[in-house]
């Protein structure tokens, strides 16, 4: 027998798949064949099954049922709960890209005004700056240092969003290496399926592309961590077994990841184990 | 295909992409589509009202768009969901652009939709392109035209273009196409070769 979408055919007899515009839907996004003994279906047999009337007719209902499957399955891709944590975390990265990009040329256009407070400001924080930079400043440039504060505070409120979801839908994850910086492994992965799938050698590099294919590409040393570095555990670590913590976390994360996807819910027991024997790289003992 | 002067144009509804327009007509930039360079430096298969085409890596449907202004019908196939929802737009103004979104990888998931086509043409960022290549040919008429698009830095980035472009012709002529035409896009894209192939009239022989 082969089966198409419009129906099925059995030595020579077609019988026309009779659901409505959803059933269909439904069906053909769960077909799959045997390609070595599959034959490709023909309009003509969609028109003697009386499915049909014409080539036009055959066409305008594959397309309308085709459309209809395509949004369906866009919606699906859409419904899991880190398609929007995705974006979140990539908001949050460009807006701490545009606050950096505003602050270093609102100073700039200050030093051009103020060229005495130049070094002076330098060596304060850059928020605390802006501030200073909108108090003191009339026209554009105040109201530029006051759109980066303004910038400053959503951020600052969309990184506690980030952080508080990333706990909910990635929560072994979350627990290892916090909200924020489990959230980026997984938009940098590209979902929390995509980031489950990965072996740990890949997550202890995700983050360090260039790093990576120079090594790659060269003889340079391989990177030992990219975005997990971002992780007190990491960047704390003495740099001699920065690599060492660097490996044993990314190993971690694998297993959380997983757990993550699959389950769905905190694991205490792997979290104790998994947090001790990453302390016990901490501290330089290797198990 | 429709020149005028030097400009590659296609005829239909405009505005899909803010795309320029010439005459009436809609111009095919060859700069942002690779099947409009491969026309630009001579090369290629020409399109016809006739034709049915099985489009592999549709993306945001603009080149689909294009390639529907020429032919009967063009089975759009793409996997990510975010260049989808364009294309699922653009096929709602056309009736002759069929979107599914599937794995190309993976044909056994669309067979039973996909009629016999004359030309298969492919565009995917993958690292296996000529394997996919090979496993969509079972939708080509025996005569019929492949076009693919080697994207080589998707293949291997350390790789030499150059090697990698060999090795797929190479891979191509053993799996029975017959090789017509192989050419790289520059100037319009870089590390992008076309390869324009035919399936034997028997299959085997």
């Amino acid at each position: 027998m082969q089966t198409y979408w419009f129906g099925d055919v059995e030595e020579g007899r077609c019988s026309p798949f009779t659901g409505d515009v959803n059933a269909m839907v439904s069906r053909i996004l769960s077909l799959s064949v045997r390609m070595d003994e599959f034959t490709l279906p023909e309009w003509q047999q969609a028109v003697s099954c009386g499915f049909c009337s014409d080539r036009a007719d055959y066409l305008r209902r594959l397309q309308a049922v085709c459309i209809a499957a395509a949004e369906r399955s866009v919606r699906e891709h859409y419904s899991g709960k880190d398609a929007e944590l995705l974006q979140m975390v990539r908001t949050l990265d460009e807006m701490d890209t545009v606050i950096n990009l505003l602050s270093e040329r609102a100073a700039d256009w200050y030093m051009v005004r103020h060229p005495a407070f130049s070094r002076k400001y330098r060596r304060t924080s850059a928020h605390i700056l802006i501030r200073t930079l909108r108090e003191k400043s009339r026209g554009a440039l105040g109201k530029v240092a006051g759109e980066i504060e303004q910038l400053a505070e959503t951020r600052t409120a969309l990184a506690k969003e980030v952080s508080a979801r990333a706990n909910d839908v990635m929560p072994n994850t979350s627990a290892l290496i916090g909200g924020l910086v489990a959230a980026r492994l997984m938009a940098h992965a590209g979902g929390l399926l995509p980031l489950s799938r990965l072996p740990a050698s890949a997550i202890q590099v995700l983050g360090a592309r260039t790093a990576l294919f120079a090594h790659l590409k060269t003889h340079s040393p391989s990177p030992k961590h990219g975005i997990i570095f971002q992780h007190r555990r990491v960047h704390n670590a003495p740099r001699d077994i920065r690599g060492r913590v660097a490996r044993v976390l990314a190993g971690k994360l694998a297993i959380a990841a997983r757990l993550d996807y699959f389950r769905g819910v905190a694991a205490p027991e792997f979290l104790e184990q998994a947090q001790n024997r990453i302390d016990m790289a901490g501290k330089g003992d290797e198990a | 295909m429709n020149w005028i002067g030097d400009v590659l144009v296609s005829r239909g509804e405009g505005g899909v992409y803010n795309e320029r327009m010439l005459g009436g007509a809609r111009i095919w930039e060859p700069h942002r589509s690779k099947l409009a360079a491969l026309y630009h430096v001579g090369k290629g298969v020409e399109l016809e009202p006739s034709l049915r085409v099985l489009y592999l890596g549709a993306a945001n449907g603009t080149t689909v768009s294009h390639v529907a202004d020429y032919t009967e019908v063009v089975y759009a196939v793409e996997f990510a969901p975010r260049p989808m929802q364009d294309l699922i737009e653009v096929a709602r103004r056309r009736r002759n652009i069929i979107p599914i979104m599937a794995d190309a990888t993976r044909p056994e998931t669309y067979a039973s939709l996909i009629e016999t086509v004359d030309l298969v043409y492919q565009d995917v960022a993958q690292p296996d392109q000529a394997a996919i290549a090979i496993r969509n040919g079972v939708f080509l008429k025996p005569g019929g035209y492949l076009i693919l698009m080697l994207k080589t830095r998707s293949v291997d980035v350390r790789k030499d273009p150059a090697i990698i472009f060999d090795e797929t012709i190479a891979v191509l002529k053993e799996a029975g196409f017959i090789v017509q035409e192989n050419v790289w896009l520059a100037p319009y894209h870089q590390d992008h070769a076309a390869i324009v192939c035919t399936k034997p009239a028997k299959p085997g022989a």
